[in-house]
């Protein structure tokens, strides 16, 4: 029995590969994940081993270092410091052998030669000072020489590539501080974790403190080095009683088990991503594997009862089958872990692109990435197997002498009522998600909840919808011979055509609803800015990095700026809840901008008077008048809540007057400066007058409406990307399904073929015939998928009003794409099942034995 | 009037040791609007014959003609569109294409040509067979002998040249046999049809009018107006000859 099984998977090679397919992406996904993981972790360890300083002495707030990360609007930065009278306090300790002042800070913008900032929109570009001992240093000189004094500057190498830049050049950075023109005298490498793919400019410390933090004497931190023979943990402890109490005073050892752990927490998110898309491959797989197990076993009828028939009994023979998926399981799961090494490479250079460059670090494959990459393998095969096994069992030894062999074909009426009972629930759950809003967890799960049971419904249902569409989708190309000969095949057998159809449709469907989410997110934004934002331009800061206040000069003094206002931002927290402060000028600011009041009002806001968005204000409980206790990087603070308005657009969170700001210690860095058209001016001329004041500053740039909704829409479009990428290769795996089935239908068939073939059919008509057939499985596909991917789609959003996606778009010309790559894709899939059909040897095909 | 005609064919399969010379030089003529028995021993190359007279299988050597069109010089697609307008098949089994009707089966070649069928001669031919009552029905739910029927009336419906049968009746008892090969007969007396049948049995053969005999590749032998005494008593010597 076993080696019939064996000698079973060999006759079908190429269309059992196709089979394995499916597992091998879900699997391969899977142990990329944890392969990518697990390297990690080890990678790690390294941190622990890097140079660094043994204690590090930096001001103690809620914010990371090194300011907030950008997102539209957030320009807030602001870099908690220390004062350098500090670092003779530490050297005077008793265990300290050295200790040196250190800046690290962002918003040094490296210009190219065309005087623009390089490297990339996202990551930040950092500033640090030169440690000079290099035990303590991530830094370390690749080449040349450290900077020393104002007109030096070293370079990380990326970012010197990046500038054209080589040792002895000059190079001209824009900093908070001003603009330099430095001299290249070294290039640096980095250690590990600290590297974020952004650029990286090294002065020596003076220079670091005047460009970056506009004094000489703040630090960011102090790095202390321990005497011989002291302890980290024990330099920490002799430091503590030396300086005031506000101040962080962290371990080597901290740092790195905080930095790691920062990192998995943020790769914990990918991970999750990636394991989701690897069940829906396996999802995905199941169905087609089903299909194959169902082709073979239908195939093998006549074989099966002859092995009944001379006592093979019913378990041996459903034995022989299940043999047959877990060897396949097997293979599959083995390629798939050989796949997850290529995953996990890819996940690396992947990270690389999104900004965070890891160390290398060998390959870690634990015996459990094996063992889960095993049991999902074989575990998805078998289950799928199970019912043509079950099937194959049940073939009565007379269908042996038998001539017309065919399954006994199942009724169809328990499935169909089983996805009816689903269908009824889901759209019970969508109808009580919908009526009641105001509990956003609760009809989102409902939601949930319905999309799960609407799309096992509709696969349930498949079969019959599947019988009745192809036959009405069928009706004008009933009249020709080889139209309706496709369309009976379609329908011949309902549930393959199901199984094939669903594959295709549960990837269409996470599509659709994921492009009804991502348009309608785009049209909400574009819809916030439109009402919210009455400036006509809007300058920005690169990277939405914060800029001099000397820009800000240069635009209200251009001819045809009517009102011009800036407004600047500092992070802040209220207890747990990191936020952002934003300062603006009284007066002007609400020329330029259109908040809608829920409570209080905007106007007059003085110095410590605050209004915040309804929603943060409902969260954190507080009320009109109240005296809120807030913390910013410099310290704790109040402010009193003046008004509440309703959540849009870039502004979000707290607004209060500059003043405000300067006096919780914010820098003069402004976020953005919004410039309305003085009457009757012609925007094109303004915009042209703007650029030319805006040339000498390149770490801004001017937005007017169009193109700000353009760079907001373009970061959603990175992010919808990645998940269509993912997406589309499950679509692809269920095409390679349709050829599958369409393969395994024309071997099935080949005396059919013969027999057209014999009463003259020509190829071209056998092809077509194919082909017809596997667009019509594919049109089935995508009408399921999309209509519930449409559906679904609309009731998230729905669910989802109340978080700001306050539109519902629906992207019809991408739905309209959907159905024509359908289409394609079933032509391209038919070709080489049509091809095979088209020669299939006529007299082997009718041989009657 | 010579309808299908065969001139020092040979069919040699495989090379070496497998080779098989599955017919030897033969020459034959088929006459038109005559019934024409093919018999033979197992493995003497009757359906060989059939088949490359049928333009279904290639020729080693020799020709053959189809009315006047010689089929080796023929492309593939001029073959297919012969077989489609000017033969008729019927097999021994699955005959017809399972998601088609009985209706939709007979009419399959000219469907496929886009041809309308004549509808008088369709409904003669429909008539003849007898199987008005069951045209909307597909195959799984005809009898096997209503099935060969079927069969045969696709293979009259388009008024082929000639008309190939490989043991029709090979699958069948002895009434819905005779229902066939009464039918069969019937198309070439009333409707002036020429037929090719295979067959290993006399009772079969006794409908045509005339019997070749095919041993070892070549043709040993003929009859006119046979019986089936006649065939039988022709038969045996093959036997004794093989003995
Ligand atoms: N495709 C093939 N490859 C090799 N040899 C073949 C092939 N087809 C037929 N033969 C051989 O050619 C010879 C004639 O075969 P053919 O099928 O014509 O015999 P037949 O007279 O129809 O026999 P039967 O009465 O059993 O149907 C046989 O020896 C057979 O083994
Ligand atoms: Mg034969």
């Amino acid at each position: 029995m076993f080696r019939a099984a064996l000698r079973s998977l060999g006759q079908h090679r190429v269309r059992l590969l196709l089979t394995l397919l499916a597992v091998v992406v879900g699997v391969a996904f899977v142990a990329g994940t944890f392969i990518f993981t697990d390297s990690l972790k080890q990678s790690f360890d390294a941190l622990f081993n890097a140079p660094q300083p043994d204690v590090t002495v930096s001001a103690d707030s809620a914010f990371s270092a090194g300011g907030q990360g950008g997102g539209p609007g957030s320009g807030a930065d602001q870099t908690p410091t220390v004062p350098s009278s500090l670092l003779a306090n530490v050297t005077a300790v008793d265990g300290v052998a050295s200790a040196h002042g250190m800046v690290t800070a962002t918003g040094a913008l490296v210009l190219g030669k065309d005087g623009k900032p390089v490297g990339r929109a996202g990551p930040p570009a950092r500033a640090m000072s030169w440690l000079p001992d290099q035990s303590m240093s991530s830094l370390s000189l690749a080449a040349g020489q450290a900077p020393n004094g104002p007109g030096q500057v070293a370079l990380l190498d990326s970012t010197a590539t990046s500038a054209g830049v080589g040792i002895g050049d000059t190079v001209r950075l824009e900093t908070p501080g001003g603009q330099l023109t430095s001299t290249v005298t070294g290039l640096v490498t980095r250690g590990i974790g600290g590297s974020d793919g952004g650029t990286l400019t090294v002065f020596d410390l003076p220079t670091a403190q005047k460009q970056m933090l506009g004094n000489t004497t703040t630090f960011t931190s102090i790095a202390v080095k321990a005497s011989p023979g002291v302890s980290q943990a024990e330099l920490a402890n002799r430091l503590a009683p030396a300086l005031p109490g506000h101040l962080k005073i962290e371990t080597g050892a901290q740092r790195s088990a905080d930095i790691a752990n920062r990192l998995q927490t943020a790769f914990g998110f990918i991970n999750t991503f990636l394991l989701a898309f690897a069940l829906i491959a396996l999802f995905v797989a199941i169905f087609l594997i089903f299909n194959t197990f169902s082709m073979l076993v239908a195939q093998r009828t006549r074989e099966l009862a002859l092995l009944r028939a001379v006592g093979a009994s019913r378990s041996q023979v459903r034995q022989s089958v299940l043999v047959e998926a877990a060897v396949l399981g097997l293979i599959a799961a083995g390629i798939g872990v050989l796949g997850g090494i290529a995953v996990s490479q890819g996940l690396r250079g992947l990270l690389k692109v999104f900004g965070a460059d890891l160390p290398a670090a060998p390959l870690v494959i634990q015996p459990r990435t094996i063992v889960v990459s095993l049991i999902l393998g074989i575990g998805v095969t078998l289950i799928s197997a199970y019912v043509p096994a079950r099937r194959a069992a049940s073939v009565p030894p007379v269908a042996a002498m038998r001539d017309d062999v065919s399954m006994p074909a199942k009724n169809l009426r328990i499935r169909g009522i089983i996805g009816a009972v689903l269908i009824v629930i889901a759209v019970l759950s969508a109808l009580s998600a919908t009526r009641d809003l105001s509990n956003n967890m609760r009809a989102t799960q409902l939601v949930g909840v319905s999309a799960i049971c609407a799309l096992i419904g509709a696969i349930a249902l498949a079969p019959i919808l599947g019988r009745w569409f192809i036959g009405l989708c069928g009706m004008p190309i009933r009249g020709n011979a080889i139209g309706n000969l496709a369309v009976e095949n379609g329908r011949r057998n309902p549930r393959r055509t199901a199984a094939t159809a669903s594959a295709l449709a549960i990837g269409l469907a996470l599509m659709s609803a994921i492009g009804v989410l991502a348009a309608s997110t785009k049209a909400s934004v574009a819809a916030v800015v439109d009402d919210t934002i009455g400036a006509d331009f809007i300058v920005l800061g690169a990277n939405f990095q914060p800029f001099r206040p000397d820009v800000f000069a240069a635009v209200k003094n251009t001819p045809g700026a009517s009102t011009v206002t800036y407004t600047r931002q500092i992070p802040l927290a209220v207890g747990d809840d990191q936020g952002v402060l934003t300062g603006i000028q009284s007066g002007q600011f609400q020329q330029v901008f259109n908040l809608t009041m829920d409570s209080g009002t905007a106007d007059n806001l003085l110095p410590g008077d605050a209004i915040v968005d309804s929603d943060t204000a409902k969260r954190l409980g507080i009320s009109l008048g109240q005296n809120v206790p807030v913390d910013y990087v410099s310290g704790p603070g109040f402010l009193i809540l003046r008004g509440t308005y309703k959540p849009a657009g870039p502004i979000t969170g707290w607004i209060s007057d500059v003043q405000t700001l300067t006096d919780a210690g914010g820098r003069d860095l402004d976020s953005a400066i919004y410039v309305r058209s003085a009457e009757g001016a012609d925007p094109t001329t303004v915009k042209a007058s703007l650029d030319k004041e805006l040339a000498a500053f390149p770490a801004v740039k001017l937005q007017d409406q169009a193109s700000l909704k353009d760079q907001i829409n373009q970061q959603f479009d990175r992010v919808f990307g990645f998940i269509y990428a993912l997406l589309a290769l499950a679509v692809i795996v269920a095409f390679l399904g349709i050829v599958n089935t369409l393969a395994l239908s024309v071997f099935e068939r080949r005396r059919e073929v013969g027999l057209l073939r014999a009463v003259g059919t020509s190829r071209g008509q056998i092809r077509r015939m194919v082909v017809i057939e596997s667009v019509l499985i594919a049109l089935f596909g995508a009408l399921i998928g999309l209509s519930l991917g449409l559906i679904y789609g609309t009731l998230f959003r729905k669910v989802l009003e109340s978080v700001g996606i306050s539109k519902l778009a629906i992207p019809t010309g991408q739905i309209v794409w959907f159905v024509v790559l359908a289409v394609l894709g079933g032509i391209i899939a038919a070709l080489w099942p049509a091809f095979t059909a088209s020669r299939l040897d006529v007299l082997k095909a009718i041989a009657s034995n | 009037m010579i309808a299908a005609r065969a001139n020092s064919l040979s069919k040699i399969y495989g090379d070496g040791d497998t080779r098989v010379t599955a017919l030897d030089a033969v020459d034959v003529e088929i006459g038109a609007q005559q019934f024409t028995a093919i018999m033979g021993p197992s493995g003497s190359g009757k359906s060989t014959l059939m088949h490359c007279l049928a333009g279904l299988d290639s020729v080693t050597s020799g020709q053959v003609w189809i009315a006047d069109t010689e089929l080796s010089s023929l492309s593939d697609k001029a073959l297919t569109r012969l077989r489609r307008d000017s033969v008729g098949f019927v097999f021994q089994a699955f005959n017809l294409v399972p998601t088609l009707t009985a209706i939709e089966n007979i009419t399959l070649p000219m469907d496929i040509a886009g041809r309308k069928p004549d509808p008088d001669w369709l409904n003669t031919v429909i008539d003849t067979v007898g199987l008005r009552d069951r045209l909307s029905h597909r195959p799984s739910e005809l009898s096997g002998g209503q099935q060969q029927r079927v069969a045969c009336a696709r293979a009259l419906a388009s008024r082929p040249t000639i008309v190939f049968a490989d043991e029709p009746t090979g699958n069948l008892d002895s009434k819905s046999g005779a229902e066939v090969l009464g039918f069969l007969r019937r198309s070439v007396d009333e409707f002036q049809q020429t037929i090719v049948m295979v067959t290993h049995d006399p009772n079969a053969a006794s409908y045509a009018d005339r019997v070749l005999f095919l041993a070892d590749g070549r043709v040993v032998d003929e009859m006119f107006n046979p019986t089936s005494a006649s065939v039988l008593e022709r038969m045996k010597a093959f036997d004794t000859a093989r003995a």
